[in-house]
């Protein structure tokens, strides 16, 4: 067996690789035992409307708390104010933990009317 | 004990060999994707089969053929570890790993990019140096085969079986998670699927035994005994088989699909991952 060449700069990457290894590693272990197989859950949060030309557009926040991935998920927003006006939009992929961002324009200011949100449904991944 | 800048200018080809070989990967959608659909303990399988891989790469192939079990696998860790800090960098770079994201999918997605650019690192380290430094107090291929037949003929068979294995991998994962595969898989009839089988067999051969390919003579054995050639052939295209299976399985292919969809899809992708096993493995030596 023939002796070992390395020098300390090859020994240092040797280091952080290893450390590396181990931390994806166990990272990896830790999210697996976790993990649950129960669908998401998924809150959504309101941001305040901002006109935009003749339009206001309301920013909608997803999280994805604890549960799967979420793939396709449609997002229905209502507002009751002097007409009942309805918007939605579609978030290809949440996965857990994440976090999404999405607008919905509507006619009139929804800080006049009642406002609704939810999620219609989404496809396991 | 090697010089550092001997060291420095290895790593400098393996980064370069790593984006080479992943470049399609990390500007491949469903491959982002994949990073958080993945079950965690399924990317703990895909690290650890990349690493056996690495480890027979590294062993058969890699840039120290004199190397102790103990070197080769701290190359192979050295190598894994240059793939995750590449992948997390191209990743971070093109907008697809942010702040934002969570930790499971930031994770998810650098360990799918990172195992491909790992293998392109060992392979780029081995195989983009120049003559110039492949003298540096290593044996060369020739010296080393003078040296020790023996063991030389012993590596043989497995030998090129792991860097058959490693040119498939190449070669499959850069096409298979694409939505393409399964596209064709569906729509194709059993006939044409056979078509597929046989070309993958034929330009198996033909690389292998009929073109003079680069390294042919050298590491395919047996020469143009008929037997040897469809033993040979089959061999390969098997290797390339399996790949393909396990490529698909990984990026989630297989799931909730009929057994004849598997096996269709698997022929799909068995073309490019033969062409790894046979050219791709002559040109990795």
């Amino acid at each position: 067996m023939s002796k070992l060449q390395k020098n300390w700069f090859e020994w240092v990457v040797f280091g952080v690789s290893l450390l590396l290894m181990a931390a994806t590693l166990g990272y990896l272990v830790y999210d697996g035992a976790t993990l649950s197989d129960a669908p998401p859950k998924i809150e959504i949060h309101l941001g305040v409307p901002i006109q935009r030309g003749t339009q206001f557009v309301l920013p909608v926040t997803l999280s994805n708390r604890e549960g799967q991935t979420a793939e396709g998920v449609k997002v229905e927003v209502t507002v009751r104010g002097a007409t009942e006006e309805r918007g939605e939009f579609m978030i290809a992929f949440l996965p857990r933990g994440a976090t999404r961002e999405g607008y919905v324009a509507f006619q009139q200011d929804p800080r006049a009317g009642e406002v609704s949100a939810r999620v219609v449904g989404y496809e396991k991944p | 004990m090697r010089p550092v800048r001997q060291s420095l200018m290895e790593y400098g080809r393996g980064v370069a060999g790593g984006l080479i070989f992943s470049l399609p990967l990390l500007y491949t959608m469903e491959v982002w994707w994949a990073g958080f659909g993945a079950h965690p303990w399924r990317l703990i399988i895909y690290v650890a089969a990349t690493f056996v891989l690495l480890l027979g790469y590294n062993r058969y192939a890699g840039v120290r053929r004199d190397a102790s079990m103990t070197e080769v696998a701290i190359d192979s860790v050295e190598e894994l570890g240059l793939g995750l800090v590449l992948g997390a960098l191209a990743l971070w770079l093109l907008g697809r790993v942010t702040g934002e994201m969570s930790a499971s999918e930031i994770v998810g997605r650098i360990v799918i990019e990172a195992m491909v650019v790992a293998i392109g690192v060992s392979v780029g380290t081995s195989q983009l140096g120049g003559d110039a430094d492949e003298g540096m107090g290593e044996p060369t291929r020739a010296e080393a085969g003078a040296t020790d037949r023996r063991e030389h003929e012993e590596i043989h068979f497995s030998g090129q079986l792991v860097i058959a294995l490693c040119g498939a991998v190449l070669f499959a994962a850069n096409v298979a998670p694409t939505e393409e595969v399964v596209l064709i898989a569906a729509e194709i009839s059993p006939w044409r699927t056979l078509g597929l089988a046989l070309f993958s067999l034929t330009l198996g051969a033909l690389v292998l035994y009929f073109s003079e390919f680069r390294g042919a003579e050298r590491f395919v054995p047996g020469g143009s005994n008929a037997v040897s050639i469809f033993v040979g052939t089959v061999i390969t295209y098997a290797a390339g088989l399996l790949v393909s299976a396990l490529v698909l399985w990984f990026f989630g292919r297989f799931d909730g699909q009929a057994i004849a969809m598997c096996l269709t899809q698997t022929v799909v992708l068995g073309v490019p991952a033969t062409l790894g096993a046979s050219a791709g493995r002559l040109l990795l030596q």
